[in-house]
């Protein structure tokens, strides 16, 4: 085999990629409409809320991190920020701030509780899971905040305000998660932070010895993943005319399997923004595509129980073949 | 030759067991001491505190006549001190040459972000690659968990190498070495003395320390109980009865 067809067998965004490519065909040839105009535009509009989240994840899992309060943080901040407006206590740009600024202390107390106190991540992050989302739910009395007349805000336009490419109707968020993906893939693979960020979740004690500051790479990657939560949630809730305060449940494991389906090492280490951008759309792609075939949308959860244990084992066995310099 | 480093009345104790009591221990500008010792000496155990990997229980460091305090290895790095352990303490994902930079990672453009010279770090991970002996044609871009044991010793080597630490101490350097990268450890040691440096050399190999050496120093049940040994003067054999405590 060419050594350049080794490599890039090896890279971790390989598997993914061909198997995006292979459920593109798939669903294009048993259902012509999966590559209409109108379809790839609504799926577009959803995917890059989640995957603005998995994005950051990215690098909070490659630092040997994760964050289970994404799903609660995308419930809360509209719900804040909607709170904030509709009561006339501040503009929609203050507003906005105040609720991105909110997230991001919360991220900034689960990366300390983490970092400080030497807590796990999993039980601090499930712990304000329930804390922000019991805000949420407490605040709203359960009942969604209003935002059907925000569309012709200007910051409603700016965040995602729709037009159209050759037929195609797009929406701001696509060029937000474009931007976010381009800048956060740099970040990880050019600069000393993204070094630092994978030094601290491959040998955090070697990376300590170096002189790299882990704890505070870690609690900036906890508030970075939080706020990216908060602002994916107030695109939505301006998308759907809807703040509601259980919005986003269950969307912490989601993306967390849209990362490490991506290729992105769960022990930390080693992550891919490209890998974890296939992972965002095979999943995506699924939800959408098993509904278009006819499968029941019921068992989508098979079909993503698939994936993460067929990508997992392809993972784990490029990185043997790796270890073994094959 | 002025003393470089002097450790003085350095004890350590973990609960009612002392692996180190009262050691004092001297090394001069541009000397390589040879530390020896059994398993369970204590050379370990005075390495990790002179590299801040673990506090001292009593006892003062002095680095130039100096007292300074080593609370942590990044203290230790910032006075010129610089160890290599059997274990690298290297990040297996990343690659050799950001393995070798980081925490000090060379930059281009504007400071603020971040942007890595990533051509000048392979440039350099490449010659110093060879200086340490591997001869393979290693790419620099390789992550370090696919090297070998002794190419990962290697790497770790040529780090302190590239750095120009004062005092280099090498913990078993030439564990799981090839002969080629083994002879190319030993080159830098000596070289290392030659361009102003001082080492600490601990190996099980004697005939490894024997070749480098100037001075070599016994521990023995967390005492020194040789400090003045010289290599030249004294056959292989006499050294190992001091360690064994064989005397006679």
């Amino acid at each position: 085999m060419p050594s350049f067809v080794k490599r890039l067998i090896s890279k971790p965004e390989f598997g993914p990629f061909v198997l995006l490519l292979a459920m593109v065909f798939i669903f294009w040839e048993l259902n012509p409409a999966f590559l209409s105009l109108r379809n790839i535009s609504n799926t577009l509009a959803f995917t890059v809320e989640l995957g603005l989240i998995a994005l950051a994840m990215t690098l909070l899992m490659t630092s040997g991190e994760f964050d289970l309060s994404v799903g609660s943080l995308f419930g809360f901040s509209p719900v804040l920020m909607w709170t904030l407006y509709n009561t006339g206590i501040a503009s929609i740009e203050i507003s906005f701030a105040i609720a991105l600024a909110t997230a991001l202390g919360i991220g900034l107390i689960s990366g300390l509780f983490v970092t400080r106190l030497k807590i796990p991540s999993f039980l601090v992050t499930l712990g304000m899971l329930l804390v922000v989302r019991g805000t949420a739910l407490y605040v709203t009395n359960g009942f969604p905040q209003r935002t059907w007349n925000a569309k012709d805000l200007p910051l409603a336009q700016l965040l995602v305000g729709d037009f159209t490419v050759a037929g195609l109707r797009l929406h701001m968020s696509l060029l937000w998660f474009i931007a976010a993906a381009v800048l956060l893939s740099i970040l990880l693979t050019r600069t000393k932070t993204g070094n630092w960020i994978q030094a601290s979740g491959g040998n955090a004690n070697a990376a300590r010895a170096r002189g790299v500051d882990v704890n505070r790479t870690k609690i900036k990657l906890f508030m970075l993943s939080a706020a990216m939560a908060g602002f994916a949630g107030v695109i939505s809730s301006i998308r759907t005319a809807a703040a509601n305060p259980n919005s986003g449940t269950g969307y912490e494991l989601e993306v967390i399997a849209m990362v490490v389906i991506g290729g992105t090492a769960l022990t930390g280490g080693r992550g891919t923004i490209i890998g974890t951008v296939f992972g965002i759309f095979i999943l995506r792609l699924m939800r959408n595509g098993i509904v278009l075939i006819g499968v029941p949308g019921l068992a989508y959860n098979i079909f993503i129980g698939t994936i993460i244990l067929a990508m997992m084992a392809l993972h784990s066995w490029l990185d043997r073949r790796h270890q073994e310099g094959g | 030759m002025g003393a470089l480093i002097q450790m003085q009345g350095i004890s350590k104790s973990y609960g009612p067991v002392h692996a180190l009591e009262e050691v004092d221990l001297t090394v001069g500008e541009r000397e390589i001491i040879g530390l020896l010792g059994d398993n369970g000496a204590g050379k370990s155990t005075l390495i990790k505190i002179l590299s801040g990997a673990i506090p001292t229980s009593s006892g003062t460091i002095a680095i130039r006549g100096e007292r300074v305090s080593i609370n942590s290895t990044s203290d230790a790095i910032s006075q010129g001190i610089e160890t290599i352990y059997q274990d690298s303490a290297l990040v297996p994902e990343l690659s050799i040459a950001r393995n070798l930079f980081l925490g000090r990672e060379p930059l281009k453009g504007p400071a603020f972000l971040g942007w890595m010279d990533q051509g000048a770090m392979s440039e350099v991970a490449r010659s110093l690659l060879k200086e340490v002996g591997i001869e393979k044609d290693i790419p620099p871009t390789t992550p370090i968990g696919s090297l070998s044991g002794g190419e990962r010793q290697s790497v770790a080597i040529a780090r302190a190498m590239y750095f120009d630490s004062e005092l280099i101490i090498l913990d078993e350097p030439t564990n799981n070495l090839g002969v080629a990268e083994t002879q190319g450890v030993l080159r830098f040691v000596r070289n290392a003395r030659d361009s102003g440096h001082s080492c600490i050399f601990i190996a099980h190999n004697i005939h490894h320390v024997f070749q480098v050496v100037d001075r070599i120093v016994v521990l023995r049940h967390g005492r020194v109980v040789a400090d003045d040994i010289d290599p030249a003067q004294t056959s292989v054999e006499e050294v190992e009865r001091i360690i064994t405590g064989m005397e006679g």
